[in-house]
């Protein structure tokens, strides 16, 4: 390793709208090294790699190359520049040969102008050779399995002749047996000076193959280590700070968990699936309660099963077998889909809200009444001034901002997108609302509001089961945070008892000295 | 689709069931503030427009008698409506297909079924009129029915459905006739068909001819249809953004199915109307009508992606292509040079649309 950096960010900064996403980061790459990058969801790791790989072209700071400063004009600058980037989801094409996607777009011509196969499976051979890999390059890429897959990414990047190579959770969908093969790949790569950014929530493989971590905090540089030498409880205190939060005003005290009547009680809850999807975490023995009134935060890293849990729990998740009970208010609940939920009285505020909750050209006042729109008819007739005064009641009760209620969802903001969803679920009148990242891309004030709301509608008896990414927020809005690891309860915390290393600790399955989480 | 722009239902319908929308009419109305805005208010009535000037044009371009204008003559305009009222049924039909984000290539070959059934049961059966235009609507619903729940329940795409439905329905339509047209001969003996049923290929008052009647009924009772009900909600919302709609409790596989019922129904409708207009039913009848009222409905500005649309706009398009053709032929235009106009003015809809979508 030479001390020499290929890559050198200096004081990069990036805001989206008014969130700072990155303040002033330094970050730097040398030959050969190994530099993994820490943070909770949202510190602004991706943030960082985007503007290295030349996604984000609009950042202050410097980037610099070899010494030289550089601002990519786009991904494929930065790649020309030697900069590539394995993402989670690759980009390969299934239907081509391993071969035919190394070369793609720079096929070896014949005299002819044909692709020279001969060449070209030469050069494949020769690549996937230099990382060790044992494949045969004319074998479909669509056969080989996830982790082959990731290294034929690998050697097309190294074929451009990366010099830096980002991986983005490369071992999130792979099996062990996959990850060893994978690092003994990153050990080659490091001999022959190639410079890794390793981003990873698994701290014992960055522990075995990083030389530098840095921790990322709120679009800061918290503290940069050497990991193997550092104690975990220190790292993980680096990504959580000690950052007070004011947002969460909680009006009363709660009320003990002793005199809540259970609302919803999930017992033993497994789901095997039809097909098994990577990067999904289904529901493994899930046990957890929620009470009626009672907010339950849902926390986890990217894929534990947050998601499949509550999509399972509306009757929208995998389809697949089931086990273990569900109990909705003492009967017996298992939705066949979302109608048969929302039938019972379950709403959800799903969090991909373009993908999943939305049409963003339809008016918000249809877009809010959808979900009710039996109650607000006759014989299949919408009651125009029912659904009017229904649209009404709730936009002005949720303070939902839009030019007119015809306005399309779309003109609407992201904090006031949110509110139609909720405004939605709330006009069916649920028992137990399911919310998955509910203040995602929603700004500070509506952040604010929408605590506010959850803390109102529990009072009025209503059980939250919330899952988020966002520490401090589970802490503030939650009664208790039920922690997810890989599809299963990690831990079941008492929000006021509980801190931030606590969750994160049980998250990553990290032990830290002095408490204990399951 | 997922700009956020007004989809053409609200702006040709405004007032289709949503609150504070008077005042956005209102707006509309009074105060055009931007160019962006003022585009607004022309793409909104695109279709009726294109119809408006294709209206006039045709009345600049009609060959005269003795100072009569030939095309406005009431005999024509009548003319005009029932050649377009068995594409513009089936139109009615695809919207609600097209809204839904999918597609039937199956109407046209139910048509053809539907004019075989009519003409062979009351021929060849001695069914009574009533008898056979229930068996034969009882069919078009139950194929498209069954259409709908493949597309649903398999996710199969109804592209791939309606092609395979296209070809089973024509099969059954020339097994049933055994390969041959069955002319219709009206009388009260055997093999004659009642002669009442003659009376679709009459007029009221010698003027209206009775299946633009029924073009312009269904066509009015879909714009009900879908100005005010939960199902047509529905059908924008899946059309929109199935996921969206599923997890917001809508019944996905109902409407689906409804939706297919629908289009296959109103297949039925217009072969039995075929049937009566030609006096026969044969089982190549209606072949290439489902691209005529795809193309109806494009023209009306509903997009191909589902979600947005108007039933307005179709019925207008329906009859945009019907003056097209009648004044082009009033002037003895070559039938094939027809076609390539008929083709210009699909691309230039479609043109328009992307316009929109673009600029606004």
């Amino acid at each position: 390793m030479s001390d020499e950096a290929v890559v050198t960010m200096t004081g990069v900064a990036k805001r989206f709208g008014g969130v700072v996403a990155l303040a002033g980061v330094d970050f730097s790459v040398r030959a050969g090294e190994v530099h993994a990058l820490l943070g909770e969801n949202g510190a602004g790791k991706s943030t960082l790699i985007n503007v290295l790989s030349g996604v984000i072209t609009d950042y202050e700071g410097t980037v610099a190359v070899d010494g030289s400063p550089v601002r990519f004009a786009g991904p494929a600058a930065a790649q020309a520049a030697g900069i590539a980037t394995i993402h989670q989801e690759l980009d390969l094409v299934p239907g081509l040969s391993v071969a035919e996607n190394l070369v793609l777009g720079r096929e070896p011509r014949t005299r002819l102008r044909t692709v020279d196969r001969r060449a070209m499976l030469r050069t494949a051979r020769e690549q996937l050779g230099r990382l060790g890999a044992d494949l045969d390059p004319r074998r479909l890429l669509g056969s080989l399995r996830v982790g082959e897959q990731q290294l034929v990414e690998i050697a097309k990047a190294l074929l451009l002749d990366a010099r830096v190579l980002i991986m983005d959770e490369p071992t999130a969908a792979l099996a062990d047996a996959e990850v060893r093969r994978l690092f003994a790949t990153i050990a080659g790569l490091r001999r022959e000076g190639v410079g890794v950014v390793y981003i990873s929530h698994r701290m014992e493989e960055i522990e075995q193959i990083a030389d530098r971590a840095t921790v990322l905090r709120n679009g800061s540089v918290a503290g940069t280590v050497r990991p193997g030498e550092t104690d975990r409880g220190r790292i993980i205190s680096l990504m959580v700070g000690r950052s007070a939060e004011s947002l969460f005003d909680v009006a009363a005290a709660p009320d003990g968990p002793a005199d809540r009547e259970p609302l919803l009680e999930v017992d033993a809850l497994s789901v095997r699936p039809k097909t098994v999807r990577p990067g999904r975490s289904e529901p493994t023995g899930v046990t957890l309660t929620v009470g009626a009134g009672e907010i339950v935060g849902l926390a986890g890293l990217m894929g534990a099963g947050r998601t499949e849990l509550l999509e399972t729990l509306f009757g929208a998740g995998s389809p697949g077998r089931r086990s273990g009970t569900v109990r909705l208010g003492g009967q017996p609940y298992a939705p066949r889909n979302p109608r048969a939920a929302l039938r019972s009285g379950v709403g959800f505020v799903p969090e991909d809200r373009r993908r999943s909750a939305l049409v963003l050209a339809h008016p918000t006042g249809r877009s809010i009444a959808l979900a009710a729109l039996g109650s607000l008819s006759t014989l299949g007739v919408v009651r125009r001034g029912r659904e009017r005064a229904a649209v009404r009641g709730k936009m002005a009760e949720l303070a939902i901002k839009a030019a007119s209620a015809a306005a399309p969802v779309g003109s609407l903001s992201g904090g006031n997108q949110q509110k139609v969803i909720f405004a939605r679920q709330l006009l069916v009148r649920p028992r137990l609302l399911l919310l998955d990242e509910p203040t995602r891309g929603v700004d500070i004030g509506a952040k604010a509001e929408i605590y506010r709301l959850l803390h109102r509608l529990a009072a009025d008896g209503m059980g939250i089961l919330l899952a988020s990414s966002e520490l401090p927020e589970l802490l503030g809005v939650c009664d208790r945070v039920v922690v997810l690891r890989r599809g299963a309860v990690a831990a079941d915390l008492t929000a006021a008892d509980s801190t931030a290393e606590d969750i994160l600790a049980a998250a990553m399955g990290v032990a830290v000295a002095g408490k204990d989480s399951r | 689709m997922t700009d956020t722009r007004t989809p053409p239902g609200e702006e040709v319908a405004p007032a289709a069931g949503t609150v504070g929308l008077r005042g956005t009419a209102a707006r509309w109305v009074h105060r055009p503030r931007s160019r962006r805005e003022l585009l607004d208010r022309l793409f909104a009535v695109q279709s009726l427009f294109a119809l408006v000037v294709v209206f006039v044009v045709a009345i600049a371009v009609s060959p005269r008698r003795g100072g009569e204008i030939l095309f406005l003559d009431g005999g024509n305009l009548g003319n005009i409506v029932r050649a377009v009222s068995e594409i513009g049924i089936i139109a009615v039909g695809m919207t609600f297909v097209i809204l839904l984000g999918g597609i039937d290539l199956s109407v046209g070959a139910i048509l053809g079924l539907s004019a075989v059934g009519t003409a062979t049961l009351m021929v060849d059966s001695g069914y009574g009129i009533l008898p056979a235009v229930v068996v034969v609507l009882a069919i078009g619903l139950l194929f498209g029915a069954l259409q709908g729940y493949a597309t649903a329940r398999l996710g199969i795409q109804s592209f791939i459905v309606t092609l395979a439905g296209l070809q089973v329905a024509r099969g059954l339509a020339r097994i049933w006739s055994g390969g041959l047209g069955i002319p219709i001969a009206y009388g009260d003996g055997p093999k004659e068909a009642p002669p009442a049923f003659e009376f679709l290929n009459g007029s009221i008052n010698g003027v209206v001819p009775v299946p633009a009647v029924l073009f312009i009924a269904i066509g009015v009772a879909a714009i009900v249809v879908l100005r005010t009900t939960a199902f047509a909600r529905h059908v924008y919302a899946i059309g929109g953004n199935e996921k969206a709609a599923k997890l917001s409790g809508v019944p996905v596989t109902r409407v689906k199915v409804a939706v297919f019922a629908i289009a296959g129904l109103l297949a039925a409708v217009a072969g039995i109307i075929h049937a009566g207009q030609l006096n026969q039913g044969s089982p190549n009848d209606g072949a290439g009508y489902e691209l005529d009222a795809i193309a109806a409905v494009v023209i009306g500005g509903t997009s191909l992606a589902g979600g947005s649309g108007s039933m307005g706009g179709t019925l207008a398009g329906a009859l945009l292509l019907g003056i097209l053709n009648n004044i082009l032929a009033l002037n003895n235009i070559d039938a094939n040079v027809q076609l390539l106009i008929k083709g210009l003015v699909i691309v230039a809809a479609a043109a328009l649309q992307k316009l929109r979508n673009t600029v606004a």
